[in-house]
């Protein structure tokens, strides 16, 4: 596995980190040595406290604010990586703004997962020349993977490939085919 | 006997009377200057020409009727219109059959007349051409193939017929290489096909789950270069049509396409984005050596030599849209050529470098255009509104370009004046990226 | 997290064996690895090329075998007419020539015949002169003879005068005097006859002069009407000349349509045609009088003026002998624009 500098040097940082964190905790643990009802504290958040009445675990599990907006942040991600198609306009490579925010959430994914691999796959519409639009298709699979790298992910995750004008989502010669088959098509490994 | 003498009055009526005369012949002469009428436009149409079914031996196969080839032949090239044989008057098959005035009476110019014979394993063909007005034969000869190479027989003939008529040297017994595209097993497949240029005899020479294209051929018509995404990318091959051989020519990351070859077929111009971004190339096919002809960041592809082989045409968006360019040579400055829309793309130049063929856009339509070099005018050649690939014939007559028919991609011939477009007969599936080989021999 | 006391622990434990020198050391060993595996840059891998999925198909085509062809050839029909042609107008020539020797037969006897004429009128003429110079020999003879007999009188007379000179002597210088009387009137008619020659002379002359005058006269009058010919033939001409450029636009249009020029016809090419006309309009006779230099434009250009039944020419004949009967077609194609 190749590793890349940014993961090397976070690992450096997280040692270290870890060693600042140690021996704080085990003296804590060492202090407190006598026995006692009271429970360790959970320290995911959200704590299990057992009352003296024993009233038969009642857990009132009362996130707290950060911890609620992490888990709605995490699952919006997760809605907006189902998309994986991106629509360009006619003869450009230029990412549409309701786009954005949706590859950033993939570069975020690419970021936090050095493992995954993804390909672009880039296409134009039927119209004009082949070949002009290989290169077209070339170059909005190119423009995604900038802003994919430039948001976090890493240039090594990535493959691209431009099919041109010959593999449309949809047949049909209409402004409404040709719009849906301008695209670049994240595909994951 | 008797005396004259000349009075003064004898002399005066003497001169009057000279006088007079050389007056006369001098208005006289003024009336017999001769009129000249000048003609300077011609009818814009198609000649008429009758092509009579050959008359036949005995043995001669039923299929591949010589007449209707030629015919044929001779309206896809868009110059002539045909008469079916139920209108003609009269079946001759030499010329004490010919009855000219039948034939002014029908409106002909031309008539083709002719009688094949067969001969063990072979059948030859005699044939003659005749001129309806000056009731004359124009060329007369006989030709010979083997009994199943009519159709090749039958292009020969449509060949020697256009030439007579027009002076120019027909190119219906080239080639055409194209893609088609259909499915199979509910996956799609893609076939490299090589066709007569009515499409008929056609050949599979390569069958692909993935896309083909951009097929190009050698100056020599024994290879076809084009692109195969068989290994999941682009990657530009040379395949020998006779043996099957094929090379991988360039594999490199990004783009390897639009192949094109040198006149000595030494060498290809490629579009290569190995170095960024899509940038025009030549390789040598030997030794692979690689020099680089474009660089700017906008996109430089679809290149191809013209007339010359010293320069070549390409396409470049580097003003904001696709435009057609051309260098004189290699290191020469780019110079923008077509003007008139913000789409040109696919430059085809023809052999003598009188114009260059392209993928015009205009209010939303695409056809396929020609400027005339010498003069920078350009003229939409097509009605039809979804065109690609144009390819023009050897001698610089017919284009040959795809279209969408009832939502199917056909390969389509028209003259290269503009005009008329014949449409070939195609099966299921597309047709497209036609390649008209050089003329072979 | 409580402050971070790293001071000796009461527990009594040795130092390498705390948790803290272990973690240390995990880390430590960590930061050596990181350090001796670091490469500064990022190797980035090429993708691996999926499986093949082409299929190559070569097929066993048969060449399609070289199509043989002879030279052109020789149309012996055509060889046959040309010559039927040749005979037939061999033939015209000779029947043409024997018209012409006929015609020049005519002409000869035409000629002969007036000669004759004239032979003969000079025949009569000179009879007449004949006659007359009979009439006057017979005239002189018969007085020669009136002479003589006078004398053979005068003999006898002188016989008998021997006999009666007294009376003879008057009766001689009588017979003298009337002698002498008749020389005299013969003298007067001789006089006569010469003065009626030169006034039949002068009268003559007199006719001639008159004749001179008469033609002088005549021709004035013919000059006079020539010039108002002339002028009348000049507006009919100006009114022939618009007819004519109506039918010459009419027959370009014509032309226009029917021309077929070759593909590869240029603006300098330029082929002219003479053409000879009938007055139905129908085509006599045409000929290619310069070439293009393009036998395929040359063609057209015949073809195109072979192929109209009949030209739009005027109802004049006038008009149309003057302009139409012989006249040119230039073939030079210009684009528009």
């Amino acid at each position: 596995m190749k590793i890349s500098v940014h993961q090397k040097a976070f690992a450096v940082v997280l040692s270290l980190g870890l060693i600042a964190g140690c021996s704080s905790t085990g003296e804590t643990m060492e202090e407190d040595e006598y026995g006692s009802d009271v429970e360790a504290v959970d320290q995911d958040g959200g704590s299990t406290v057992y009352g003296s009445d024993g009233d038969g675990g009642v857990s009132s599990s009362d996130l707290t604010e950060d911890e609620r907006r992490d888990r709605a942040e995490r699952a919006e991600q997760e809605a907006m990586r189902d998309i994986t198609t991106f629509y360009f306009d006619f003869d450009t490579a230029e990412i549409k703004p309701e786009a954005r925010e949706v590859l950033v959430a993939h570069a975020r994914y690419l970021e936090n997962d050095p493992n995954q691999q993804v390909r672009l796959e880039g296409h134009g519409d039927e119209r004009g020349s082949k070949e002009y639009n290989l290169a077209l298709g070339e170059r909005r699979a190119n423009a995604v993977e900038r802003f994919l790298i430039v948001n976090g992910a890493s240039r090594g995750q990535m493959e691209t490939v431009s099919y041109g004008e010959e593999k449309p989502a949809v047949t049909g010669s209409d402004e409404s085919a040709w719009a849906q088959n301008r695209r670049v098509e994240l595909v994951f490994e | 006997m008797t005396n004259r003498t000349r009075t003064p009055r004898t002399r005066y009526a003497q001169s009057l009377i000279c006088l007079l005369f050389v007056w006369a012949v001098m208005g006289s002469n003024s009336a017999l200057a001769e009129l000249t009428i000048r003609i300077t436009e011609g009818a814009d149409a198609a000649i008429p020409v009758a092509v009579v079914p050959f008359s036949e031996s005995e043995g001669i196969p039923s299929s591949d009727k010589i007449s209707s080839i030629v015919q044929d032949d001779l309206a896809m090239s868009g110059e002539f219109r045909t008469l079916a044989p139920e209108k003609m008057l009269s079946l001759p098959s030499k010329r004490s059959e010919v009855y000219f005035r039948d034939w002014r009476l029908l409106g002909q110019r031309y008539v083709l007349v002719g009688a094949l014979n067969r001969n063990g394993d072979r059948v030859e063909a005699r044939y003659e051409l005749f001129d309806v007005n000056r009731e004359e034969r124009i060329m007369g000869a006989t030709a010979g193939a083997s009994a199943n190479n009519m159709r090749t027989l039958a292009h020969h003939i449509s060949d020697k017929v256009y030439e007579a008529i027009t002076g120019v040297p027909g190119a219906f017994s080239t080639k055409l290489a194209y893609v088609t595209r259909d499915s199979a097993n509910g996956e799609p497949r893609y076939r490299l096909q090589v066709s007569d240029v009515d499409g008929k005899r056609a050949g599979i020479r390569l069958e692909s789950k993935e896309p083909i294209l951009s097929p190009a051929w050698s100056p020599d018509g024994r290879k076809l270069a084009y692109v195969s995404f068989e290994t999941g990318r682009p990657v530009v091959f040379i395949h020998e049509l006779a043996s099957g051989n094929r090379t991988r020519i360039a594999e490199y990351r990004g783009l390897n396409s639009a192949p094109a070859w040198s006149d000595d077929g030494r060498s290809l111009l490629l579009t290569l984005s190995k170095d960024g971004n899509a940038e025009i190339y030549r390789i040598d096919i030997q030794s692979k050596n690689l020099k680089r002809l474009t660089n700017h960041w906008s996109i430089d592809t679809e290149a191809v030599w013209d007339h010359t082989g010293n320069g070549f045409f390409f396409t470049s968006d580097r003003s904001g849209g696709p435009q057609i360019y051309h260098k004189s040579s290699e290191d020469a400055e780019p110079r923008r050529i077509t003007f008139g829309s913000r789409y040109n793309a696919r430059a085809r130049p023809d052999n003598d470098g009188k114009f260059v063929y392209y993928v015009h856009q205009r209010d939303r339509a695409f056809h396929i255009a020609k400027t005339d070099l010498e003069s920078g005018e350009e003229t939409v050649l097509t009605r039809s509104e979804s065109d690609e690939s144009p390819s023009v014939s050897p001698n610089g007559r017919m284009l040959i370009y795809a279209t969408k028919q009832s939502g199917n991609s056909v390969l389509t011939v028209v003259s290269a004046d503009g005009g008329d477009a014949y449409s070939l007969p195609a099966s299921q599936g597309d047709v497209r990226d036609p390649a008209w080989s050089p003329i072979l021999r | 997290m409580t402050g971070q006391e790293r001071d000796v622990t009461p527990t009594g434990q040795q130092p390498w064996r705390s948790p803290v020198a272990l973690s240390l050391l995990l880390h430590g060993l960590i930061v050596v690895v990181a350090l001796t595996g670091w490469s500064w840059s990022t190797p980035k891998d090429d993708p691996e090329p999926r499986s093949i999925s082409a299929r190559l198909i070569t097929q066993q085509e048969p060449e399609p075998s070289p199509v043989v062809e002879d030279i052109d050839e020789p149309d012996r029909d055509e060889e046959r007419r040309k010559e039927e042609e040749e005979q037939q107008r061999r033939e015209e020539a000779e029947r043409q020539a024997a018209e012409e020797e006929q015609v020049r037969e005519e002409a000869r006897r035409i000629e002969q015949a007036q000669e004759q004429e004239r032979e003969e009128q000079e025949a009569a003429a000179a009879r007449e002169r004949k006659a007359q110079q009979a009439r006057e020999e017979e005239a002189a003879r018969q007085k020669a003879e009136a002479e003589a007999k006078e004398r053979e009188r005068q003999r006898a007379k002188e016989e008998e005068q021997r006999q009666e000179e007294a009376r003879r002597k008057a009766e001689e210088e009588r017979r003298k005097q009337e002698e002498a009387e008749q020389r005299e009137r013969e003298e007067q008619a001789r006089r006569e006859a010469e003065q009626k020659r030169k006034e039949a002379e002068r009268r003559l002359k007199e006719q001639q002069l008159e004749a001179l005058a008469d033609e002088a006269d005549r021709e004035r009058e013919a000059k006079a009407r020539r010039q108002q010919e002339a002028a009348a033939a000049k507006a009919r001409e100006v009114q022939m000349m618009s007819e004519s450029e109506k039918y010459q636009a009419l027959i370009r249009e014509r032309l226009s349509q029917a021309w077929y020029p070759p593909s590869s016809a240029t603006e300098e090419m330029t082929a002219r045609v003479q053409i000879t006309l009938l007055p139905t309009g129908e085509l006599q006779s045409a000929k290619l009088v310069s070439s293009s230099g393009n036998t395929a434009f040359d063609n057209s250009a015949l073809g195109a003026v072979k192929s109209l039944n009949r030209y739009p020419i005027p109802d004049s004949r006038d008009t149309f002998e003057r302009y139409f009967r012989q006249f040119t077609i230039e073939f030079n194609p210009q684009r528009l624009q």
